[in-house]
């Protein structure tokens, strides 16, 4: 039985207890002294990369991880559901009463969706598709992307087809440091540049579409061109990765920051109802840090090497090893995050001019052009 | 597609509750089997009584869960059951030593599976571990990660494995189409149950932890009975069958003598309500932590009395006992 996941850093306990130290400072001293606690790592981004697909995307960030990623859709048969078997059989049984109600809450323009219309797959390299890792990612992307509902409604073409959407997402480089964010930005990007071909049948004929691709429609319509969808932008959400060292708050850590990390936050944020507002939550789910299995250090009290006396028992080892809870030698931690911490990140990354928000505005400009 | 090939399976698509004429003929006939919640918004199922350690005799530590049914106040007119009860077998493997091909670690190697039996849920589960099967075992070893202090034990493992022999369902039986691989609101209630349930096993195993998790759920949910019918209210503990309309839900592992929060997840559309999701995620956490204490109070109490009452006796005697009992 392997460990689930290799150490991802070697850092000695001197290390970690250094950079432990600096990061739990008021203000913080990230590793890269240039940047505050809320400060993301810089980043190469383009859209439209793979033409085969419908909307595509490739981010490479500073340290060297990359990640594509190619959305493709395919219409798709729906199953005829019970409520429209219901439907049917009224129509036999009760002799053509009131046939039309069934119809029409099934033409209402929301709740129309089924989650299983969205088909996602990570994969990164040295894992299997069955690891912890890319198994957890795929949940947590897709969980925040269905969130709202509002996707899968606007895949739903008529009551007997819809579109099946496969995305498909690629870790090109090693995983470094956490990849989560690194994916869902590339995946909003992606999704933001989806376009599905026009639609030229009515109703619950089959299909036609348009077959000009100028004509093909956003599948995240901009502000005003949005048809019959809710009348603001919807936009897909983005993960933001933050991490509690003490009392610090710490967005988008790399790899030797996480290796410290008393806790770590995947916080998912979409695009407010209203721009006054900031960001809007949907979801966020508490993440492994690798600091649990750091190394713990060996004071020099209790190293021959150094001068010290060895403990005479494991009972005592034990005591003394409790009792270096403050003194600077690196324990890995324990516990979870603070409750009020946890509501902190939240705020702080959903807040009016927060981090979220400012992360969307950024990839929507990519986007723009 | 890596499908089971070595036994003899049920039909994939699995079965469907049957459909009777009656529920076709008459409009309102299957609405009103649908169940409500009779409890309050902030009362919680009782599993007192039914939650019991040590009954894997093999394994180092076991805990068995039971969250029963919620009772309907109606008399039943169908023969299918209105909703699931959640029922969870914990055992524990371990602290062992790691086998000489693996790497040094040098904190206590966790490993968490969680796997639904083939007749815990309604749709049947395959014996072959799927996707929210393992992003459940993920969960839970992050919630448990936290907690023990693995510090202790370099170059050793530990098994945390959780049968789910009945699981919660995502929805009311008579909605169609509900998620029929089961990814939906009922892990989170499972995920609770997972952590209780392990963490009893833990303290039964007796692994240094530094304090006891527990799990607890909340949900917002449309309130069908306002006015408007938009308005959302807040309930702890949910059984998601008696709920229309789920706006979201969270599950925690929290840490009841520190305040602090191990794993939480939440699904659906949180918006501005997480904090108070949280909380009363926390809140269910902490009602199962007070059943958790008397479990293990009581565990504890019956191992100390049985060795009380085996020191009354001569040594001579005991030993001439447990002779007879490994004969027999």
């Amino acid at each position: 039985m392997p460990p689930s996941q290799p150490a991802l850093v070697s850092l000695s306990p001197a290390e970690l207890s250094y950079l432990r130290s600096t990061l739990a400072q008021r203000p913080p001293i990230r590793l890269d002294a240039t940047k505050g606690p809320l400060d993301f790592r810089s980043m190469r981004a383009e859209h439209d990369v793979l033409p085969g697909t419908n909307g595509s995307a490739r981010i490479a960030l500073e340290d060297g991880t990359e990640a594509l990623v190619g959305v493709k859709a395919a219409v798709e048969p729906s199953p005829l559901s019970a409520a429209l078997w219901a439907g049917h059989e009224k129509l036999t049984v009760a002799a053509g009463v009131d046939t039309h109600r069934g119809a029409d809450n099934l033409h209402s323009s929301t709740g129309r969706g089924r989650d299983a219309w969205v088909e996602m797959s990570v994969e990164i390299p040295g894992f299997r598709d069955d690891d912890a890792l890319p198994v957890f990612l795929a949940a947590m992307l897709r969980e925040t992307l269905l969130a709202t509902g509002a996707l899968t409604d606007r895949l739903h073409i008529n009551r007997r087809f819809h579109w099946k959407l496969c995305i498909d997402i690629l870790l090109l480089s090693p995983p470094l440091s956490y990849p989560l964010a690194l994916l869902s930005m590339t995946t909003h990007l992606a999704l933001l540049t989806t376009r599905l071909p026009a639609l030229k049948s009515e109703n619950d004929e089959d299909p036609m579409f348009d077959d000009d691709w100028d004509a093909a429609v956003a599948l995240y319509p901009r502000s005003s061109a949005a048809v019959d969808g809710p009348p603001h932008t919807d936009k897909p959400p983005v993960i933001v990765l933050a991490m509690v060292v003490g009392e610090n708050i710490i967005f988008d850590p790399c790899k030797e920051e996480l290796a410290v990390a008393d806790g770590v936050l995947a916080i998912a944020c979409a695009s407010a109802p209203s721009p006054s507002d900031g960001a809007r939550l949907v979801g966020f789910r508490t993440v492994d840090p690798p600091s649990h299995l750091t190394p713990p250090g060996v004071p020099n009290a209790m190293n021959t090497a150094t001068g010290g006396v060895a403990p005479a028992s494991s009972a005592d080892a034990l005591t003394q090893r409790e009792l270096l809870a403050n003194s600077g030698v690196w324990r890995p931690p324990r516990g979870g995050i603070k409750r009020a911490l946890l509501a902190n990140m939240c705020d702080l990354a959903t807040a009016k001019g927060g981090v979220a928000e400012e992360l969307l505005s950024a990839l929507q400009s990519i986007e723009v052009g | 597609m890596n499908t089971d090939r070595r036994r003899i399976n049920g039909p994939s698509g699995g079965t469907s509750a049957p459909l009777f004429v009656q529920a076709v003929k008459d409009v309102g006939y299957l609405q009103s089997l649908r169940p409500e919640r009779t409890r309050g918004p902030n009362e919680l199922r009782t599993i007192c009584k039914l939650l019991q350690t040590s009954i894997v005799p093999s394994a180092s530590g076991s805990a068995y869960l039971e969250i029963p049914m919620s009772r309907s106040t109606t008399t039943p007119t169908t023969l299918i059951k209105p909703s699931s009860a959640l029922k969870l077998v914990c055992s524990i493997q371990g602290p062992k030593p790691l086998p000489r091909s693996v790497p040094y670690s040098p904190s206590l190697v966790l490993t968490t599976t969680v796997k639904f039996a083939p007749f815990a849920s309604r749709t049947r589960r395959g014996y072959i571990r799927d996707a929210v099967e393992r992003d459940l075992g993920v969960h839970l070893e992050t919630a448990l990660r936290g907690v023990i202090i693995g510090e202790r034990w370099p170059k050793s493992g530990v098994e945390v494995v959780v049968t789910v022999l009945e699981g919660d369902e995502d929805g009311w039986w008579g909605d169609d189409e509900l998620g029929a691989k089961g990814g939906g609101w009922g892990v989170l209630n499972v995920l609770a149950g997972c952590i209780t349930v392990s963490s009893a096993a833990i303290a039964d195993a007796g692994i240094d932890c530094v304090d006891i998790v527990s799990g607890g759920v909340a949900a917002i949910i449309r309130n069908p009975g306002s006015k408007k019918g938009n308005e959302v209210v807040r309930v702890l503990d949910p059984c998601f069958a008696d709920h229309k309309d789920i706006v979201a839900a969270c599950a925690v592992g929290y840490l009841a003598g520190r305040d602090e929060i191990t794993e939480a997840w939440t699904k659906g559309n949180v918006g501005a309500r997480g904090n108070e999701l949280m909380e009363g995620a926390t809140h269910a956490a902490v009602g199962s932590l007070s059943v958790l204490k008397e479990a293990l109070l009581e565990a504890v109490e019956a191992k100390y009395q049985g060795q009380a009452t085996v020191g009354k006796l001569s040594a001579k005697k005991t030993e001439t006992t447990e002779d007879v009992d490994m004969s027999g």
